[in-house]
């Protein structure tokens, strides 16, 4: 009858080694005595009770009996440490392609999680330097139509202005013109300039730490003819800064501005961009839709004073908008505040609330700059452990004389920081190379930020983090090995580090081949957006801003283009086809539910739109000079599908419907096209014919293959009809594609990272397969001699690889199936992942492990087997 | 030098030892001390207090030979120095010259 083991375990754990023979005794002689006496039950409870006694901490030192400080010698003196070095320096040199590999690996992986640190760092960086930011919230309006719940940052245009009026606690306000920038021509004598910026209030300097070189922040916007220019503007037009002051300068040759104040050129890592910037007083001016509070664009920022809280300033301006608009039956429509500097980050909303936005992709990557690390660390713990072998000897006899095991993990761990090291230098350098490459794929503007302790200390902890995860497998399962049986030769790995190795080389190929199936997905999906149907031509259609003269003379424009070769149709509307930001609310037609609000995208347009667009009309006909009645606005509505089915006609062609209380009829119906970008679905669209608008896109629709010619001919009117401006246009196809700039750029990282990832995968394999044959050298002698061909043998030995990595497969498919489906959802339309995707990652992953590991393999299997039997 | 102090279950471990002459180790002793004094004794107290004289240099030990019934595990042998010895005899003394004082010495009754 034998005590309880799992007693003998906790005393084996706890108590000091020196005493555990004796006590252990002891409490078995105990214990058989109590059996006689009591019964075997009854005496291993107090077997229990006895060992349990024996844990009781006690003053001085934390067990029943102390334990004896190590008698050997300090092993870190000077000596000791210079031998760990050069043996450590021995190691290297002696096995030179494995350092190689270990180096290698780790120095990609770190270079990689550098990479990403650094853009994570720079993404989390902006709009961080304002000195008032923690004051300063977006405002935005939440509003529930027809059932949905939506929010958006574009906001009423005096909203601002009314907010510091009427709120205490907001100390200063400003509007911004922030959806779009506006491309303006300047002009100061000669020179005569397009340039970005847009309108802002007059507290925005006050709020927001643009540091001024001239003027003041309290006079920089409070003038409808001031203008304030950045530095760069003010040096291009007038030389300096000083000089630019006080001076006037021609705007959209309409009017005179006068620089009111010069800022220091906005910083990159601000999300807001601008190099003029106009007083909101003069938006009002030239926006006189803004005096009516059912309509929204603009965005409005506030700054809170010191002690307000901002819980509190939400709720009292939650119903701010009532007080200047009664209430829409079946809307509702409220005031939320967002933290100024989280407003980059997180600026998507679902359900009226804020989800996500950049910090996605951010998570992602620090998700993916993590993985990187960590499979470049399962790497060297992979070789060091495969290697061991060969250094189980130096174990055995540093144990014989007396190493201790955490002499020996302070050895291995130290070579696993010092070999981190040599990386992470090969890592910085390799930083320093790429960062060009990569500034221009993301348009970031990284740079190694040498002159801050912040790095380097980031890089120590990237060094010690590396080195501590990579070496401590290494350390404890080498410190671990028994000296007796390690000298006398028989040292056999137990089932379990095989098994731990196996596991190693599963974990790092299911890393991949989730990285791999997600660049495949992301391709997939880019194609997919890049290829689909839009419902408009997207080729050969040519966009030209609607500015100086031609606000006037466009009929003329369109009339004198239509004659140059090349030049199909012309038309024009307000915004672009890729871009509509504009709804209306107030849509009526016969037998509509006056309880329900339903909101419209709409849409301004010239004569022959469908034509130039090249859109399908369903029934009907498009906007036609023909139809006289057509050039009286508000007279005909063209529809797309979606709005046909919101509104339910049986008939539609030449039904009532209402725009703002004006009646027309509906004159056709085109097939639904997308004006927005595939993240949303398709929105219920009305368009009305509106030739008199002083901004727009003139579209040009040309002949495919005569592009050039046409461009020559717009140029040569375009001058001829408004000579102040200088001629600008874009490619359709090409706007469309900046839709989806970040996607794309997302997508070429994920192929970057997924390449990387598997090659630092296939460096471990490499190093492992060359291991195992070099361990069966004799079985593969033996095996050749008794007839084995080479094919047989290449498969034996590439067997072992190719199990794991199905298994990894295995594992990674549904868990990359999940990954990017959550991704998939950010889109309104969007591909299905196929079974074949998985395949073929799958594929790719086989054939790459099994081409790394052939090499040794075939390598191993043409060996003469007289040379490696002849050494016994 | 003064005499190293020694709480009472020390001492009483410390005569035990001296008691059984050579044939001291943890569970023997327990089990000496449980029968003479009544009181029930716990194996880590025994250990603990063995370890302290062992320190105090009180008591000497060695390894003695394995026995099958602690599964083939050494006992540690104690016996006591010259110096336990002699402290034991000083509490002793010191006892005796105080008995010695008592005007009334107690009757058998109340004593126990």
């Amino acid at each position: 009858m034998n005590p309880p083991r799992h007693a003998d375990r906790l005393l084996q754990l706890f108590c000091a080694p020196h005493r555990l023979e004796e006590i252990q005794g002891d409490l078995h002689e105990e214990f058989r005595y109590q059996v006689r006496r009591v019964g075997v039950q009854k005496a291993k409870w107090r077997y229990w009770w006895d060992i349990v006694g024996f844990l009781k901490p006690r003053a001085g030192w934390p067990f029943a009996i102390k334990r004896r400080k190590h008698s050997t010698t300090n092993q870190m003196n000077a000596t000791m440490i210079s031998n760990y070095f050069k043996i450590a320096r021995r190691n290297l040199i002696r096995n030179k392609a494995f350092s190689g590999l270990n180096i290698a690996g780790l120095a990609l992986g770190m270079a990689c999680s550098l990479l990403i640190m650094l853009s994570v760092q720079d993404e989390r960086s902006v709009d961080g330097f304002h000195a008032n930011g923690s004051r300063l919230y977006q405002v935005y309006e939440r509003s529930s139509y027809d059932g949905k719940v939506e929010a958006s940052y574009t906001t009423q245009g005096l909203l601002a202005d009314e907010l510091k009026r009427v709120i205490p606690e907001i100390e200063f306000a400003s509007s911004y013109e922030g959806n779009h920038l506006y491309h303006s021509t300047f002009e100061v004598g000669e020179k005569i300039n397009k340039v970005e910026g847009t309108y802002a209030g007059a507290d925005f300097f006050r709020m927001f730490s643009y540091p001024l070189v001239q003027g003041t922040p309290e006079t920089a916007l409070n003038t409808p003819i001031g203008i304030a220019i950045s530095r760069k503007i003010a040096e291009q037009f007038f030389g300096s800064p000083e000089k630019a002051v006080g001076k006037a300068i021609r705007y959209e040759n309409r009017e005179d501005l006068i620089v009111t104040a010069v800022f220091e050129n906005v910083p990159a890592n601000s999300s807001q961009q601008f190099d003029f910037l106009r007083s909101w007083q003069a938006y009002v001016k030239e926006n006189q839709w803004v005096t009516n509070w059912s309509n929204t664009s603009p965005h409005t920022l506030v700054q809170l004073r010191p002690a307000a809280d901002p819980a509190k300033v939400e709720a009292k301006i939650k119903d701010f908008i009532y007080r200047y608009k009664p209430k829409d039956q079946g809307s509702l429509v409220e005031l939320a505040l967002q933290p100024y500097p989280e407003k980059y980050l997180h600026s998507t909303f679902k359900n009226g609330q804020i989800d996500g936005g950049r910090i996605e992709y951010v998570r992602l990557f620090s998700f993916v700059a993590v993985f990187i690390l960590l499979i470049a660390c399962i790497n060297f713990m992979n070789l060091a452990t495969a290697r061991s072998t060969k250094r189980a000897k130096e174990v055995g006899v540093r144990k014989v004389v007396g190493a201790a095991r955490t002499a020996l993990m302070g050895q291995f761990l130290g070579e696993a920081l010092l070999l981190t090291s040599v990386s992470i230098i090969l890592a910085v350098g390799l930083v320093a190379l790429l960062l060009p490459v990569f500034n221009t794929l993301t348009e970031k503007h990284l740079v190694l930020p040498v002159e801050q302790p912040v790095f380097w200390a980031s890089l120590l902890g990237l060094v010690a983090l590396t080195g501590f995860v990579a070496g401590s497998y290494p350390a404890l399962f080498l410190s671990s090995l028994n000296p007796i049986r390690v000298l006398k030769g028989s040292l056999k790995f137990s089932g379990g580090a095989t098994f731990f190795r196996k596991s190693l080389v599963v974990f790092q190929f299911s890393l991949s081949i989730i990285l791999i199936v997600g660049m495949i997905v992301m391709y997939r999906q880019m194609q997919f957006i890049q290829t689909k149907n839009l419902g408009y031509d997207r080729e050969n259609l040519v966009y030209i801003p609607i500015e100086g003269d031609l606000i006037q003379k466009y009929n003329l424009f369109k009339e004198e283009s239509g004659r140059i070769p090349g030049v199909r149709s012309v038309s024009r509307m307000r915004n672009s086809p890729t871009v509509n930001d504009h709804g209306v609310s107030d849509i009526s037609w016969s037998g509509k539910d006056p309880n329900v609000a339903v909101s419209f995208s709409d849409e301004l347009v010239g004569f022959d739109f469908v034509k130039t667009m090249n859109l399908k009309l369903k029934e009907g006909r498009d906007f036609s000079k023909e139809f006289g009645a057509d050039s009286v606005s508000y007279s005909g509505f063209l529809l797309n599908e979606t709005a046909l089915k919101k509104i339910g006609y049986q008939n539609p062609i030449g039904k009532p419907l209402w725009w703002g209380g004006r009646q027309g009829t509906i004159i056709g119906i085109v097939q639904d096209f997308h004006f927005n970008s595939m993240h949303e679905a398709i929105q219920p669209l009305v368009i009305r014919l509106d030739e008199t608008k002083p901004y727009g896109t003139i579209l040009v629709r040309t002949e495919a293959g005569k592009t050039r010619e046409a461009l020559a001919g717009l140029e040569k009117t375009a001058k001829e009809l408004n000579p102040n401006f200088p001629f600008t246009y874009q490619f359709s196809d090409q706007e469309y594609a900046k839709l989806y700039k970040s996607e794309q750029i997302v997508s070429q990282l994920a192929n970057a990272f997924a390449v990387l990832a598997i090659f630092i995968s296939c460096l471990g394999l490499f190093g492992l397969a060359a291991f195992t044959a070099e361990q069966r050298t004799k079985e593969i002698g033996v095996r050749k001699a008794l007839g084995a061909s080479v094919a047989s043998v290449v498969a034996l030995l590439s067997q072992d690889f190719l199990k794991l990595v199905v298994i990894a497969i295995l594992i990674a498919s549904p868990l990359s199936w999940y990954a990017m489906n959550r991704w998939l959802d950010g889109f309104a339309y969007k591909i299905d992942i196929g079974w074949w995707v998985f395949a073929l990652a799958g594929f790719l992953a086989i054939s790459i492990a099994l081409l790394t590991v052939s090499f040794q393999s075939i390598k191993a299997a043409l060996v003469n087997p007289v040379k490696s039997l002849r050494s016994e | 030098m003064k005499r190293g102090y020694l709480g009472e279950f020390e001492e009483i471990v410390l005569l035990t030892v001296a008691v059984m002459e050579g044939g001291a180790y943890g569970v023997a002793v327990t089990h000496e001390i449980a029968e003479q004094t009544g009181r029930s004794v716990r194996l880590n107290q025994v250990h603990a207090a063995l370890e302290r004289l062992e320190d105090k240099g009180m008591l000497k030990s060695e390894m003695g030979e394995p026995t099958a019934e602690r599964g083939g595990r050494r006992k540690r042998l104690f016996t006591t120095t010259a110096y336990g010895r002699r402290t034991l005899q000083e509490i002793q003394e010191v006892r005796e010259s105080f008995w010695a004082k008592l005007l009334n010495p107690f009757r058998p009754a109340t004593s126990l």
